[in-house]
């Protein structure tokens, strides 16, 4: 990308000239059929995102027919510019071939307003937007930009600094009328792992368990501890625990003023791998082997007995959690909650 | 029963249905082909996804000699061919160790008392809590014997803190009288709320779309009334024949096995009126108003609003195919139709004069269910002068197979004279959120642990559509309501249900 863009960008074309291309691009197609749901806009600053990320467009369109607005952000350029290239992914579905557009930037030079008037410029107009914002945030906050997105992705397992940029994140939350819907891939990837743990407790007998959990262990992939923070966050949110931090030790604490303790372990694996709740004599567990489809869930108490099943884990890889994100539309409206319950746990 | 959902906390934003809870399911005529191509299928997906209950057994009850072992083994092999997700063996294992099987003949008490004990053993091994979901999935004729036993061995009986639920496949009774005694017979065992008549036309997604499609876009509901259309087709087609179930199907016939149920749900879920909310009541007491609202057709009116049909021989997928009375096991002297068309009437102030259009039919020339809803014409002034006919918009919702909405309208076709072409708008479930949908007995079967009814048929819709199929079929055993005509096996359908349409300025639609 950094020399020859074009590899497999599809065709260079003039950025004003942009619809009128895509429209001979769709005429020289022939009998397949133009499919968009919604606006898929990825900023990446990274040169191998480029090609990583039109694989990743590609591996999305065959599911969630798209436009796809894909920056290759420069801001270190030292001139000013913008190319841009567009592109179809065709996929068969049902004996017809239904082909999503992408249309790719590169922006030289530090610009927002030129990022705001491409992703503005080139919006399938009336479809949801959903940009994916792969590189850090970064002040100032421009409201006519983000208060525009209609689901903002990011994923806070990639950040170096990620007490800064919740902060960031958080601004955004309350810029304008606050109608971006934030969507932490991070918080997404433990879906699976919330609804485990959340099953265990559909059975009325565990469910007193709830109200007495003392200790909570979370086993994590290396570089994911940001991820173990957030389900601890969730937890606590959830059971109305705070967390008590004294000359480093932190511990959280129950309605009753009971104390929750809890550790986070590194290992090689999944990206949390086992996580138990302990309730004086009753334990519940969820344990993933490292390419395991599955959470083993087992428990055993006084109350419920033992049992064990097993549950979809979900898979780690990027585009089945991007697609899981934009599947599940909705709201996220514990992730705040949650994220703001374990702050301090994130410096 | 549990409060599970309500006070869950972990639950939070994680459900938007009744969760379902711990219990043991039964399956009457576990041996069948309902069990294996269905509901163990749809069972492992709900497994697959995570969405089955933290405690379940599956004990099939049938009259063959088995071991537990072998039925698991019967089973994981119609659910690696059946199942829409492919099978995981280690879920499988999973999974089929909650699987049973009780052998005993539906007649037997002694079977029943036995089982009584087995689920009591098995709430204790597996926290199943004393939940019972019957399932009859027997012949209809067993399904006396198995409510009656299933009372006197107290099994419908819950237990305190517990639920006992009933889950009734098709057909529900053959008429009228059958269908009130087989709903008293029910009622004798279990309570309405616990009675669970399973429709599988309510389970499919676009189904359920019909609702979110008329009461969530405001677009919609203001044209759908008597003044914006002119009339509705409801279709479902299918290009096969009697195929092993002649016994059945002459018995039958296209107005009991498809009509009465399948068509009519179609047909309340079109015209009812938004309900008060989203409970289960509150739409099927919608639904029944709109049945009660449906003129009856009776005597000659039969004769000139319903044409029966059956097929004579033609050719079906290029294919020869035979006529119905040539089918194997179909006496000759039959009068059962494998084709019906009628106009039905709506008769309160939404629908006043818009006729409904039912058809359905085998051996016709593919398989396809719609509901498709004509409007009116647009005044002949403007364009009139440039000679092209104008096609009337159509909203079309497709409920199998490719399930979607389309709507076709007019464009003006691209050059400088004016002419006019009808286009479509098309929406398709598979393009668009691209996952499989699930099936509609995974659905069912989750509401059913639940306790949700609101895809299930109450006792009042079933009664009120065989009130007004009855009145049909009286005439067409006194002779009032026309004779059976034919059609070419792989046509759309006699000429006479062609001039049933056409009397009200309107034609059948092309699939």
């Amino acid at each position: 990308m950094t020399d020859d863009p074009a590899a497999n960008l599809g065709f260079p074309v003039e950025v004003g000239r942009i619809e009128k291309e895509l429209g001979k691009l769709w005429e020289s197609i022939g009998d397949k059929t133009r499919a968009s749901l919604i606006n898929l806009a990825i900023y990446t600053e990274s040169a191998a995102g480029v090609a990583r990320n039109t694989d990743l467009i590609s591996q999305i369109a065959s599911e969630h027919a798209c436009r796809a607005i894909l920056i290759y952000a420069r801001p270190e350029a030292p001139e000013r510019g913008v190319r841009a290239w567009i592109n179809a992914h065709c996929h068969a579905a049902n004996k017809k071939e239904f082909c999503s557009e992408q249309i790719t930037f590169q922006i030289d030079g530090d610009s927002p307003s030129a990022l705001t008037n491409v992703v503005f410029a080139h919006l399938d107009s009336d479809l949801p937007l959903c940009f994916w914002w792969q590189g850090p945030f970064r002040e100032p906050l421009d409201p006519r930009f983000w208060t525009w997105i209609d689901r903002l992705i990011f994923d806070s397992n990639a950040w170096d600094d990620p007490a800064t940029q919740f902060g960031l994140v958080q601004k955004i939350a309350h810029l304008g009328d606050a109608r971006t819907v934030l969507c932490d891939l991070n918080w997404t990837r433990l879906l699976s792992l919330r609804q485990g743990l959340a099953h265990f407790f559909d059975n009325a007998c565990a469910l007193p368990s709830l109200r007495r959990i003392d200790r909570v262990e979370i086993t994590h992939a290396p570089g994911a501890r940001t991820s173990a923070i957030l389900l601890l966050g969730w937890l606590a949110h959830q059971l109305g625990w705070t967390l008590d931090s004294v000359l480093g030790r932190h511990a959280f604490r129950d309605r009753n003023h009971a104390e929750i303790t809890f550790s986070l372990e590194e290992a090689r694996g999944a990206c949390i791998s086992k996580c138990r709740l302990t309730a004086g004599e009753s334990e519940f567990t969820l344990d993933r082997s490292a390419q395991g489809e599955f959470y083993h869930a087992s428990m055993h108490g006084p109350e419920c007995g033992e049992s064990s099943q097993l549950l979809p884990a979900g898979r780690d890889r990027i585009h089945e959690t991007l697609l899981m994100e934009l599947s599940r539309a909705g709201k996220h409206p514990l992730y705040l909650k949650a994220l703001s319950t374990v702050t301090p746990l994130l410096a | 029963m549990s409060t599970a959902k309500a006070t869950n906390p972990l639950r939070e934003g994680l459900l938007s249905r009744s969760a379902p809870e711990p219990c043991s399911l039964v399956i009457f005529g576990a041996t069948g082909d309902l069990t294996h191509r269905k509901l163990v299928p749809a069972l492992y997906n709900l497994a697959a996804d995570g969405a089955l209950p933290p405690s379940i057994s599956v004990v099939g009850f049938a009259r063959r000699e088995k071991t537990d072992e072998q039925f698991r083994t019967e089973l994981e092999e119609a659910a690696r061919k059946f199942s829409r997700q492919k099978i995981n063996d280690d879920l499988w294992a999973n999974f089929s160790g909650g699987i049973y099987y009780h052998r005993s003949e539906f007649t037997n008490l002694e079977g029943y008392e036995s089982l009584a004990r087995r689920l009591d053993e098995l709430d204790a091994q597996r926290g199943t809590r004393g939940n019972r979901l019957f399932y009859l999935s027997a012949g209809p004729d067993q399904f006396p014997v198995i409510l009656e036993n299933l009372r006197k061995s107290g099994l419908n009986q819950a237990r305190e803190g517990s639920w006992s639920r009933v889950i009734v496949e098709k057909p529900f009774g053959i008429d009228l009288p059958s269908a009130i005694a087989l709903n008293d017979m029910v009622e004798g065992s279990f309570a309405e709320r616990d009675t669970f008549r399973i429709d599988h036309y309510l389970g499919k997604e676009t189904a359920q779309n019909i609702m979110v499609l008329r009461f969530a876009n405001a677009i919609f509901e203001q044209v759908w009334n008597a003044r914006y259309l002119h009339h509705v087709q409801i279709t479902a087609s299918e290009p096969l024949g009697v195929e092993g179930r002649a016994g059945y199907y002459d018995k039958s016939g296209a107005m009991r096995d498809m009509v009465q149920n399948h068509l009519l749900q179609l047909l309340c879920l079109t015209a009812m009126e938004p309900p008060t909310d989203l409970t289960a009541d509150a739409i099927r007491d919608e639904k029944v108003k709109v049945l009660r609202s449906l003129r009856p057709l009776t005597g000659p009116d039969v004769a000139r609003h319903v044409v029966r049909a059956r097929y004579a021989a033609g050719s079906v997928n290029g294919k020869d195919v035979v006529g119905y009375l040539d089918e194997a096991n179909i006496p000759a002297d039959s009068q059962t139709e494998t084709y019906v068309a009628l106009e039905a009437h709506i008769d309160n102030w939404r629908w006043a004069g818009v006729p409904f259009f039912i058809r359905v039919g085998k051996r016709l020339p593919k398989a396809a269910t719609e509901i498709a809803l004509h409007f009116k014409s647009v005044p002949p002034v403007l364009f009139a002068q440039t000679g092209d006919a104008i096609d009337d918009n159509v909203l079309v919702i497709r409920i199998q197979p490719d399930e979607g909405v389309s709507l076709r309208m007019s464009a003006k076709l691209p050059g400088s004279a004016l002419r006019i072409e009808p286009v479509k708008m098309d929406f398709h479930y598979g393009t668009s959120f691209g996952k499989a949908t699930p099936e509609a007995y995974e659905r069912l079967l989750l509401d059913a642990m639940a306790g949700d009814a609101t895809l299930f048929a109450r006792r009042d819709e079933v009664e009120q559509a065989w009130k007004f199929v009855d009145a049909i079929r009286a005439a067409w055993d006194s002779g009032e309501g026309g004779p059976v005509v034919s059609y070419a096996a792989g046509t759309w359908g006699p000429d006479e249900a062609d001039a049933l349409v056409q009397a009200s300025g309107a034609t059948w639609r092309r699939l």
